[in-house]
C-alpha cells in the first residue's frame, strides 16, 4: 500500500513545467514533509496528486488505483486534500463543514448516515472544536478555521490526507497545536500525511521523511537528519547557516543567516558561486 | 440508510419548517389578495366562493381568466428566478452572482425579442426554446471564455457582465430600431410583467420549470460541496468541471424559461436567495426551498402592488420587485456585514 509517482511532469496553463519528471514512492505510515522555497513545485505535487492540476506526463496512483481514471469520489475515500487557504463558505456552522468530509462516502443526496454522524462527532472531538460546533465557520479566527478544516479531513477518514502549508498565518499556538494533530494521526489512528511545511526546524521535528525540492525537481530526500545540512541549505535556500541538535526532540535545528553575514564571520560559502550553481540547475532542465 | 436525529440539527429543521410554513401562509394571504386588485376589484369572498366553486356570488371570468394565471406564472418564474440564483452563487461563489448579473436573463431576452422581431409569425410555444438557446449561449460563452485562461470565481462573473451588456446592447437595438406602437408590446414584457399572460403561457413553462425545479432541488448537497470552492469540492471527490457545467445549465434553464413568459425580473434572482440565506443559513437543502418560496412571495406582492397603486394603470412587476426588495437587501446585507466583522 502506497503512493506511486512515475514520472510526473506538470505545470500551469501554458506555463513551463514546475515540476519535472517526478518518480516518488510513499508508503503507509509516517509524516513526509516537503519542504522547499517557493515556486520549487513542493504545492503542485500535492495538486496533481489531488487532481486538481492535470498531469503533462507520468502516472500517480494511491493503493493501486490510478488517479486519473479511478472514480473521484473511490479516490476521494482513499485520499484527503487540505488545499493552502481553502475558500470559507457563508452562513456554515461548523458542524456542517466537518459533515461534507463526509461526502465521499455518501449517495447524490448526501444523506447521514449512523456511522456518518459518529465519524463527524469523533473528528469535531479530536481536532477539539466542540465548543465551536455551532457556531458559523465565518466568524472564526483563522487558527480556529483551520483546525475545523483539519477536522473535515478527520471526518474524510482516509488512510492518506495532503495538508499544503496547513500551518500557514497561524501563531506558534496554533502551529504546535496543528502539528501535533497531525502527530497523533499518525500514531494514534496509523493514517499517512503529506505536509507542505515552510519552517524547517518544524518540519525537522514531526518528519519522519524529509523531501527537498528545488526548481522541480526532488533535491534530498531521507530522514531529517540525512537531509537538513548546511549544503542543503546553502544549495537550496541560498543561505548560510549552522545545524545543532534540538536539545528538546534531538532533530537538527538550523540557524540561518544570509551570504553576507557569513562572508564576515567566515562561516559562508561565496554568494556569487551559488547563484551561479544554481544558474547551472535551471540550464539543465 | 438512517437519517440520524440529532439535536442541534433537528432545531435547525423545525426553524426551516416554521419559516417555509409562515412563508408559505404569506404566500397563500398574498395571491387571494392579489387576485382582487385592479381595475376590477374583488372582494375576498368572492374570490374563495369563485375558487372553491361555492355558492354565492362568483366573478368566474376576470379571475379564471386573466388574474389567476398571473398568479400562477408568479409563483412559478418567482420560484425558478431565486432557484436559479441560489444554483448560480453557490458555483460561483460571488455573492453578486445571479443570472441577471451573469449575462443569462439578458441572453435569453435577446433571443427571444429576436424571434419576436425578426420572425413575427412564429407562434408564441417557440419563445421558450429561443429564450433557452440564448440564455445558454450567454452562460456558454461566460463558461467558455472563462476556461481559456483561468477557471477563477470572479473571471466568471466578470465575463458574465460584458456578455450582459453586450445582449442588452442587442436588445436595445431592436427596440430602437423596430419603434411602432405593435414593436413596443416586448417593451412592456422586458421589464418583467405579469400583463397579459395567459393559460397558454402557463401551459408553456408549467412542466419544463417543475421538472428542472424538482431535479434542482435533488442536487442540494452538490452545491454544499461546490459552496467549498474548487480546490476543497474536489478533494472531496466532485469533478468540479462537470458538476459546474450540470448546475449553471440548469439555472440557465429556469432562468430562460422564465424569462420567456414573464420577461426579465433580474433582481429577483439575486435578493431571494440572499434573503433565505440569511434567515436560515446556507444548507442547500433548506436554503433552496425557502429560497423559492422568498422570489415567489415577492413576485406575488410586486405584480399585486402594480395592480393596486394606479388601476386601471399597471407598474411592471419587475421594477416593483426590486422597490420592494432593494430596503430588505440593503438591510440583509448591513447585518450580515456587521456579524462577520465581530
Amino acid at each position: 500500500m502506497s503512493i506511486v509517482l512515475s514520472g510526473i511532469t506538470a505545470g500551469y496553463g501554458k506555463d513551463p513545467d514546475v515540476l519535472a519528471n517526478i518518480d516518488l514512492e510513499i508508503e503507509t505510515g509516517g509524516i513526509t514533509v516537503l519542504i522547499g522555497p517557493n515556486g520549487c513545485g513542493k504545492s503542485t505535487l500535492l495538486k496533481t496528486v489531488g487532481r486538481l492540476l492535470k498531469t503533462r506526463a507520468g502516472a500517480a496512483s494511491i493503493d493501486g488505483l490510478d488517479i486519473l481514471t479511478s472514480p473521484s469520489k473511490q479516490i476521494a475515500r482513499t485520499i484527503a486534500y487540505l488545499p493552502q487557504s481553502p475558500a470559507v463558505p457563508v452562513a456554515v456552522s461548523v458542524e456542517q463543514l466537518v459533515g461534507y468530509g463526509r461526502a465521499p462516502h455518501q449517495s447524490l443526496l448526501g444523506l447521514k448516515s449512523a456511522e456518518d454522524v459518529e465519524r463527524i462527532d469523533h473528528a469535531i472531538d479530536i481536532a477539539g472544536i466542540g465548543h465551536l460546533r455551532h457556531r458559523q465557520v465565518a466568524e472564526l479566527s483563522g487558527g480556529q478555521r483551520q483546525s475545523v478544516f483539519f477536522a473535515m479531513v478527520l471526518a474524510q477518514d482516509t488512510p492518506y490526507a495532503m495538508l499544503d502549508e496547513p500551518t500557514n498565518h497561524l501563531d506558534l499556538t496554533h502551529q504546535i497545536e496543528v502539528l501535533e494533530l497531525i502527530a497523533r494521526l499518525k500514531t494514534e489512528h496509523g493514517k499517512t500525511a503529506i505536509v507542505v511545511l515552510h519552517d524547517l526546524n518544524l518540519a525537522a521535528r514531526y518528519a519522519d521523511r524529509l523531501i527537498v525540492f528545488k526548481q522541480g525537481a526532488i533535491y534530498a530526500d531521507g530522514t531529517p537528519d540525512e537531509v537538513l545540512t548546511e549544503t542543503t541549505l546553502s544549495e537550496v535556500f541560498a543561505v548560510d547557516s549552522r545545524i545543532v541538535t534540538d536539545p528538546v526532540h534531538g532533530r537538527p535545528f538550523c540557524i540561518p543567516y544570509p551570504h553576507a553575514a557569513a562572508a564576515q564571520d567566515g562561516h559562508g560559502v561565496d554568494l556569487k558561486a551559488g547563484q551561479e550553481r544554481r544558474a547551472g540547475a535551471v540550464s539543465m532542465r | 440508510m438512517t437519517i440520524a436525529a440529532q439535536t442541534y440539527s433537528g432545531m435547525r429543521n423545525r426553524r426551516a419548517l416554521v419559516l417555509i410554513a409562515v412563508t408559505l401562509v404569506l404566500i397563500v394571504a398574498t395571491a387571494i389578495w392579489s387576485i382582487g386588485v385592479g381595475a376590477v376589484a374583488i372582494p375576498a369572498d368572492v374570490i374563495i366562493n369563485t375558487l372553491f366553486n361555492l355558492d354565492g356570488e362568483k366573478q368566474t371570468y376576470i379571475i379564471m381568466r386573466s388574474r389567476l394565471p398571473r398568479i400562477v406564472l408568479a409563483i412559478l418564474c418567482g420560484g425558478a428566478f431565486a432557484l436559479s440564483g441560489t444554483i448560480i452563487q453557490a458555483v460561483i461563489r460571488n455573492p453578486l452572482a445571479s443570472p441577471g448579473i451573469i449575462g443569462i436573463n439578458a441572453g435569453a431576452a435577446l433571443f427571444a425579442v429576436s424571434l419576436v422581431t425578426l420572425f413575427p409569425a412564429v407562434p408564441q410555444v417557440f419563445m421558450p426554446l429561443a429564450a433557452c438557446a440564448g440564455g445558454l449561449a450567454a452562460a456558454a460563452v461566460v463558461i467558455v471564455t472563462a476556461r481559456t485562461r483561468a477557471v477563477s470565481a470572479a473571471h466568471l462573473a466578470l465575463i458574465g457582465v460584458a456578455v450582459g451588456f453586450v445582449c442588452e446592447a442587442g436588445v436595445d437595438y431592436f427596440l430602437i430600431t423596430s419603434s411602432d406602437a405593435e414593436r413596443s408590446a416586448p417593451l412592456i414584457w422586458l421589464t418583467g410583467s405579469l400583463w397579459g399572460r395567459t393559460w397558454g403561457h402557463v401551459e408553456i413553462a408549467l412542466l419544463p420549470l417543475t421538472a428542472l425545479g424538482g431535479l434542482a432541488l435533488l442536487l442540494a448537497h452538490r452545491l454544499d460541496l461546490m459552496g467549498l470552492g474548487a480546490e476543497t469540492a474536489t478533494g472531496l471527490g466532485i469533478r468540479v468541471p462537470r458538476e459546474r457545467m450540470v448546475l449553471l445549465t440548469l439555472a440557465a434553464l429556469l432562468a430562460s424559461i422564465s424569462v420567456a413568459v414573464v420577461g426579465v425580473m433580474g433582481f429577483i434572482g439575486l435578493m431571494a436567495p440572499h434573503i433565505a440565506r440569511h434567515l436560515i443559513g446556507g444548507a442547500h437543502r433548506l436554503l433552496m426551498p425557502l429560497s423559492m418560496l422568498v422570489g415567489t412571495l415577492l413576485v406575488l406582492l410586486a405584480d399585486g402592488i402594480g395592480r393596486a397603486i394606479a388601476p386601471p394603470i399597471e407598474v411592471s412587476a419587475g421594477i416593483l420587485a426590486a422597490l420592494i426588495g432593494a430596503p430588505f437587501f440593503v438591510y440583509v446585507m448591513l447585518t450580515t456585514a456587521a456579524e462577520r466583522d465581530t
